[in-house]
């Protein structure tokens, strides 16, 4: 919590909470997120489907996006850029 | 370099033929669609058959059937931990699902282990579909023959036959459900 608040006091980096939703809905709502802020150049995402830990760094790939694990564990969080 | 890649994504397609009339079967055709869509590739997907029930207005008509599909994991959605983990299935002889009520029970506890699992309601997860642009079409054979009217179904749909699919599709098929 601490490291969100200070991260987006330093960077002003939005959090996209995607916690409780199970596939597709994480990769469907980033790819919304995308088209409907096309001036945010990176952004946060925290998940808590185990299966987007694989999910998320194959479709930025796809989409030509950067993608950065931040966390590993119970709550997954990515920073993702374009 | 980077166009003929770009061109490459462009026109990456998915092509699902949907022919099964379960409100499970439905879930996996909707799901991939809506991925591939978010994914920027074109979907399109052909319904025939029994499938033709996914596009329906009234979601309430499709039902999960324990009778007709031999390898389904029924698990219940309540009770204590250990009893939720059991399938149902392997546990209890077959004739017992061809009690009255049975398919109204395996409905009911499909809907509520999704509902639990945090997925979409059928209806939902159709919408999210059709907003991330995947072309639906109803084989207008199957919807004559079974004696549906074209506003039996949502707003959006398209009505056609085979070859309007597959004239639609590219040369190579990957057939699924």
């Amino acid at each position: 919590m601490l490291i969100k608040i200070v991260g987006f006091i330093l960077n002003g980096i939005e959090e996209v909470k995607l916690l409780d939703l199970p596939c597709p809905m994480p990769i469907i709502r980033i790819k919304k997120y995308l088209v409907e802020c096309p001036g945010v150049r990176k952004f946060n995402v925290s998940v808590n489907d185990q299966g987007a830990l694989k999910d998320i760094p194959a479709f930025c790939q796809q989409q030509k996006l950067h993608c950065c694990l931040l966390e590993d564990g119970e709550v997954i969080r990515f920073q993702i850029s374009r | 370099m980077s166009e003929s890649t770009d061109k490459l994504t462009a026109k990456s397609q998915l092509n699902i033929i949907h022919s099964k009339g379960g409100l499970d079967h439905c879930y996996p055709t909707f799901i991939l669609a809506s991925t591939a869509a978010a994914m920027d590739k074109e979907v399109q997907l052909f319904f025939t058959f029994e499938g033709i029930k996914a596009l329906l207005k009234d979601t309430q008509t499709l039902k999960v059937s324990p009778m007709t599909n031999a390898n389904m994991v029924i698990k219940s959605p309540v009770g204590p931990k250990w009893f939720k983990k059991i399938d149902l299935n392997q546990k209890i002889p077959r004739i017992f699902w061809v009690l009255p009520g049975m398919t109204k029970l395996a409905t009911w506890g499909f809907k509520a282990t999704m509902r639990q699992h945090g997925q979409l309601d059928l209806a939902e997860l159709r919408d999210v579909c059709m907003d991330l642009g995947v072309k639906f079409t109803v084989c207008q054979m199957t919807m004559e023959m079974m004696g549906y009217q074209p506003n039996d179904f949502i707003e959006g749909v398209e009505f056609a036959g085979a070859a309007s699919y597959f004239a639609m599709t590219p040369p190579t098929q990957s057939l699924f459900v």
